[in-house]
């Protein structure tokens, strides 16, 4: 039980994929510019992060060596799509704004990655645990990084107007520019944190 | 070294077939709900350009789908779907017009990419106000309030993406003239 | 004339106006990860520019006569990414066999590419483009000329950065996000250039 709970911390702060591993950047910076996609991304890259995590841990005997990277990434573009059908058809207008974002969790380095480190070489149960902490490490920064840009681009947090009309939104938080920089500040405040720690 | 390749080629086959199987699943059970919602969207964006009509009738001419809006029996108005390229990416509108005098209802941006507080305002109210009794032709876009029925005042500091909107109601404004006749 | 217009217009708003990584944040990881040195930079980026090139027009193809024809538009990113990840093997392997020493330069990156979400990015656009076969190879093209150009800035920007006095907390991917959100800034003075 130790064993799990320490697998599930592993990838909210030691290891978070983002701040640490600095993989799966691409959505991290392109739709965080509001809290609402920031959640959204957050979650739906979990669920597909679990599933493979699950399917490829109970089949990791079964698949030869020298094709592992091709079944996984077949069996994580599975699951993606089942994601974007289900988003698509439930959820339109989460769809819509995260639009190209959804098929490119197939290439997020982050749940490719976790196949060849965790599932493949360890059970089911400890699998779930790697997935779920990687997923909400994932996710709380997203959701972090989305919360900064919406506040100071748009004066609002998951579309409630926090900032009255007398805040000049600063545009650039929202667009490619901002994205960058603000990630760029985030993990050197994080650096700082943890060197203090450390 | 053979039995081994077809090892491989097997577990690669089989996960793809159970891929494909199980996605056309997915696809047969979730196509419904995605069809409703367009429909959904047409079916309100068209209430809103064409205000008079109560029902409404999917007709094609020349190729293109026009939507023509009936209050008893009357047709009132057509709407009609259209899209071409904005500053960011596409821009999908829809367009109400009556054929009978020439104008303009007004029209509502389905879908665009435009940059959120500057281009995206497209899809405001006082943008959109700007089409709303224009006769058929062609606008010039200026950057000050106007009151000439041929102009379109452009959003601050989003010139382009007024433009590009304003040339696709124009494209969709044709249509509709070429199709139903109305204005000179 | 007025095709080759269309063509070149297509290409530079491509490089520039769209630039994969810039404006469209397509290809982070590589970019923060390789842009380091110039050299390496610029051969990553003509490996990506060969593999985009190819993949517009596999997945043209593939879209076309397959996707669409047979309206299986489900199987779209499943069949995408293994004709990506298929076309980088084939890449890896020419590369291995020409030139052993760009191999060794280019080390993990090489197989990393199928994973680089530019590609994919690409992949994806291709159906809704509405191009031709051709217009489509030069999408591809102009794509991998924009993240080659994006990097190989990157890099010369990183490397004149040794030098420099970076504060702790910032060195290494801090201070490489902060350089690439003021590129970024920069590249948005192009946008609007193209019109029409």
């Amino acid at each position: 039980m130790k064993q799990l709970i320490a697998d599930f911390k592993n990838g909210l702060w030691k290891e978070n994929p983002i701040i640490v591993l600095v993989i799966g950047m691409c959505p991290t910076l392109a739709v965080t510019n509001t809290a609402v996609n920031g959640l959204a991304m957050g979650l739906a890259t979990s669920f597909v992060l679990i599933s493979s995590e699950i399917v490829i841990s109970l089949i990791k005997k079964l698949i030869p060596n020298d094709v592992r990277i091709p079944s996984y990434i077949l069996i994580i573009a599975t699951f993606v799509t089942f994601t974007d059908y289900f988003l698509k058809a439930f959820f339109p207008d989460i769809a819509a704004s995260l639009s190209l974002f959804i098929p490119l969790i197939v290439v997020n380095c982050l749940i490719l990655g976790r196949q060849e480190a965790f599932a493949s070489k360890n059970p089911v149960h400890r699998s779930i645990a790697d997935a779920v902490g990687m997923g909400l490490g994932f996710t709380w920064v997203l959701v972090a990084l989305s919360i900064f840009r919406e506040l100071l681009g748009m004066g609002s947090v998951f579309g409630i107007q926090l900032l009255g009309s007398w805040y000049q939104p600063m545009i650039i938080m929202i667009l490619p520019a901002g994205a960058f920089i603000s990630l760029g500040i985030l993990i050197g405040v994080m650096n700082v944190i943890s060197s203090r720690e450390g | 070294m053979n039995k081994n390749i077809g090892k491989l080629v097997m577990t690669l086959t089989i996960i793809g077939i159970i891929s494909a199987l199980s996605l056309a699943f997915v696809y047969e059970w979730t196509t419904p709900y995605i069809e409703k919602h367009a429909a959904k969207a047409r079916e309100s964006g068209i209430f809103e350009v064409v205000p008079e009509a109560e029902s409404y009738e999917e007709v094609t001419k020349n190729g293109i789908k026009f939507y023509e809006g009936y209050k008893s029996g009357q047709r009132v108005g057509v709407a009609l779907i259209e899209e071409g390229p904005g500053f960011q990416g596409m821009i999908k509108l829809m367009v109400g017009a009556n054929p009978a005098n020439g104008e303009i209802y007004g029209i509502k941006i389905l879908e665009h990419e435009e940059t959120p507080g500057l281009g995206a305002n497209i899809t405001t109210d006082s943008y959109k106000s700007n089409f709303e009794g224009k006769p058929f032709g062609e606008y010039d876009v200026i950057k000050r309030e106007t009151s000439d029925p041929y102009q379109v005042e452009a959003i601050a500091g989003a010139t382009i993406s007024s433009e590009k909107v304003t040339r696709i109601v124009e494209d969709a404004v044709d249509k509709i003239q070429n199709a139903y006749g109305g204005g000179n | 004339m007025e095709e080759f217009t269309q063509i070149l217009l297509l290409f530079f708003s491509t490089v520039l106006v769209n630039n994969f990584i810039l404006v469209q944040f397509l290809g982070i990881c590589p970019f923060l990860g390789v842009s380091s040195q110039v050299e390496t930079s610029f051969s990553m980026g003509l490996a990506v520019t060969f593999v985009m090139t190819l993949t517009a027009a596999a997945t043209w193809l593939i879209n076309t006569f397959i996707l669409e024809a047979l309206n299986l538009p489900f199987l779209q990113y499943v069949s995408f990414i293994i004709v990506i990840a298929s076309l980088v093997q084939f890449v890896e392997m020419f590369i291995k066999k020409t030139s052993p020493v760009l191999y060794k330069a280019l080390g993990i990156y090489l197989p990393l590419i199928t994973t680089n979400c530019a590609i994919l990015g690409l992949a994806l656009q291709i159906p809704l483009n509405n191009y031709g076969f051709i217009a489509s190879v030069v999408f591809g093209f102009a794509a991998g000329v924009g993240f080659t150009l994006a990097i190989v800035l990157m890099a010369g920007l990183r490397e004149n950065l040794e030098f420099g006095d970076v504060p702790k907390a910032l060195r290494g991917v801090p201070i490489t996000l902060i350089i690439a959100g003021l590129m970024a800034m920069a590249f948005m003075g192009f946008s609007g250039m193209i019109s029409g």
